[in-house]
């Protein structure tokens, strides 16, 4: 009787000395995931947005268009610094900081310029006289664009959505300025190494880099595949 | 081009519904254009104009004033900053350089399945969070780190090497992740030159040397400006790895205004240090396209 209830003793203290061991990792994790929870929405609306605005760039008005261009892609090479101070001055009086909202918003803008300019890429890549025969057939613009020229530059979606889902989850410095409570992974991560270099902290590292590993992998391949099966 | 040739043109029925056709063809682009231009008016061009604004009001007061760009100047310590940042900025697009070049090179001559392999490589450290990549070079650079061990294990040095917590642990850092927008504008210039023309240099009894050295590069030098620029220019803004890897040892000016931002709260000052890292990253774009456009007239003069 007594060998197996030291056997339970012993077993029940050793897995709460494990939990106690694992947990902070845990905690770290499952909180991160949940602001990341939000965040997953970013890129989703990223992808309608840059993607509309790609086809209006490519097919709309020569008017500006250049201009335009520039301007929608400037995100990319302006320091996230600036604009991340930029924004986070002017979502302050508008109790914007701090707020799962001002995130999405701010990471938007950041997503965008990458999706415009792989959809645009693929855009022109694109054989159009499929879309002509498509109209040329009875077709509407709006039911040539839904139904032939969307499957086709798939594979710019797909990579669009890849590149605007890493900025996201990545972002560091935008939401450094907007953050005081509400947080995301990289700032987890970071205001811990600020202490001391961990090991915990390598082990969450390493497990976010297998989930967006495993993420972009799936993706990828996703769409890869029914990418070629569309066009063939 | 074809643009136009995507309408339908003759499709519009009469009456009030080609009304709607006609309105619907003239100002539909626009429509799909609305919602990314009413987001960037007011979370991209709205706060840039408000940073500026701010920046000409030092510290709450009425009038404008330029205190704070002249405090970039003369406060002793920011223009200094700006320097170094500029040259951390050019050892990294030279690492970049030195490094990706030769990549790119053969990535042009590798084979199909090589060249995959080797694209795959030199995106994935864009595709790894920015903190999972600094932790993991910290634990390759640092004292008791990686290469330290090796070395020593291998009797080559007796105290651990400083490679960390200096300009150069930020100039690794920052390499290992821009290295890939130097590489795919050079790999894409090498791509577009036609091999007939080194193979015409080549015959006529150049060495291989001097194939690269008046066809090649020449030839590839619109993606060589196209790609460091990039470099220089992300670089110029970059906060997060000088932060982790150069400790407080290396300082940039991106650095310098979150402090201000987050621990003076002196917003005004270090808007007018983005405003000048702004006007000074638009002179290094504009000098580089003119450049690029220059590059692409003489390769139009030459038969």
């Amino acid at each position: 009787m007594s060998e197996t209830r030291i056997g339970l003793f012993v077993g029940s203290i050793a897995s709460l000395v494990m939990v106690f061991l694992v947990l902070p990792q845990v905690i770290l994790l499952v909180q991160s995931f949940t602001a990341e929870d939000y965040l997953s929405f970013p890129p989703r609306l990223a992808l309608v947005i840059g993607t509309a605005a790609a086809i209006g760039l490519d097919r709309g008005p020569m008017v500006l268009r250049k201009a335009m261009r520039t301007a929608l892609v400037s995100p990319m090479i302006l320091p996230h610094v600036v604009l991340g101070m930029a924004i986070y001055r002017v979502f302050l009086p508008i109790r914007f900081d701090d707020t799962v909202t001002g995130f999405l918003i701010a990471h938007l803008v950041l997503c965008v310029p990458y999706v415009i300019v792989t959809v645009g890429a693929s855009l022109q890549g694109m054989d159009r006289s499929l879309e002509q025969a498509a109209v040329s057939l009875g077709a509407s613009v709006p039911m040539a664009l839904w139904r032939v020229v969307l499957p086709l530059i798939r594979p710019g979606l797909i990579g669009g959505a890849v590149f605007a889902f890493i900025t996201s989850f990545d972002e560091f410095i935008v939401t450094y300025f907007l953050a005081s409570r509400q947080t995301t992974a990289p700032i987890q991560i970071f205001s811990s190494l600020s202490y001391q270099l961990e090991p915990s902290i390598a082990a969450v590292s390493g497990l976010t880099l297998v989930v967006t590993a495993a993420l972009c992998g799936l993706l990828i391949l996703r769409g890869g595949m029914a990418g070629t099966a569309r066009v063939a | 081009m074809a643009s136009e040739a995507s309408l339908p043109s003759v499709l519009a029925p009469p009456g009030a519904k080609g009304m709607w056709l006609v309105c619907l063809k003239r100002y539909g682009w626009w429509g799909l254009l609305a919602p990314a231009l009413l987001l960037y008016a007011l979370v991209f061009f709205l706060p840039l104009s408000v940073l500026v604004a701010d920046s000409l009001h030092p510290s709450g007061a009425a009038d404008l004033s330029l205190a704070n760009y002249n405090a970039f100047f003369t406060d002793g310590i920011t223009l200094s900053i700006f320097l170094r940042t500029v040259r951390l900025a050019l050892f990294v697009t030279l690492a970049c350089l030195v490094f990706g070049y030769p990549l790119a090179l053969f990535m042009r001559r590798a084979g199909p399945a090589m060249r995959m392999v080797a694209l795959t490589i030199v995106v994935s450290p864009l595709l790894t969070s920015v903190i999972v990549r600094n932790v993991a070079w910290l634990l390759v650079l640092g004292r008791e780190g990686m290469v330290n061990t090796l070395l020593r294990n291998a009797g080559l040095i007796d105290g651990p090497l400083p490679l960390l917590y200096n300009t150069f642990g930020v100039v690794v850092g920052v390499t290992h992740v821009y290295l890939a927008f130097l590489v795919l504008p050079v790999f894409s210039a090498l791509l577009a030159i036609d091999p007939s023309t080194e193979q015409a240099a080549a015959s006529l009894g150049a060495s291989r040397f001097t194939v690269f050295r008046r066809v090649t590069l020449p030839m590839s030098m619109a993606g060589v400006i196209a790609g460091s620029t990039l470099v220089f220019v992300l670089t110029m803004g970059v906060y997060l790895t000088p932060v982790i890897m150069g400790g407080s040892f290396v300082t940039t000016l991106p650095m310098v205004m979150t402090d201000l931002v987050r621990t003076q709260f002196d917003f005004s000052r270090a808007a007018a240090f983005g405003v000048m890292l702004l006007v000074f990253i638009t002179a290094i774009l504009i000098a580089s396209s003119r450049a690029e456009k220059r590059i692409e007239q003489m390769r139009g003069e030459m038969p």
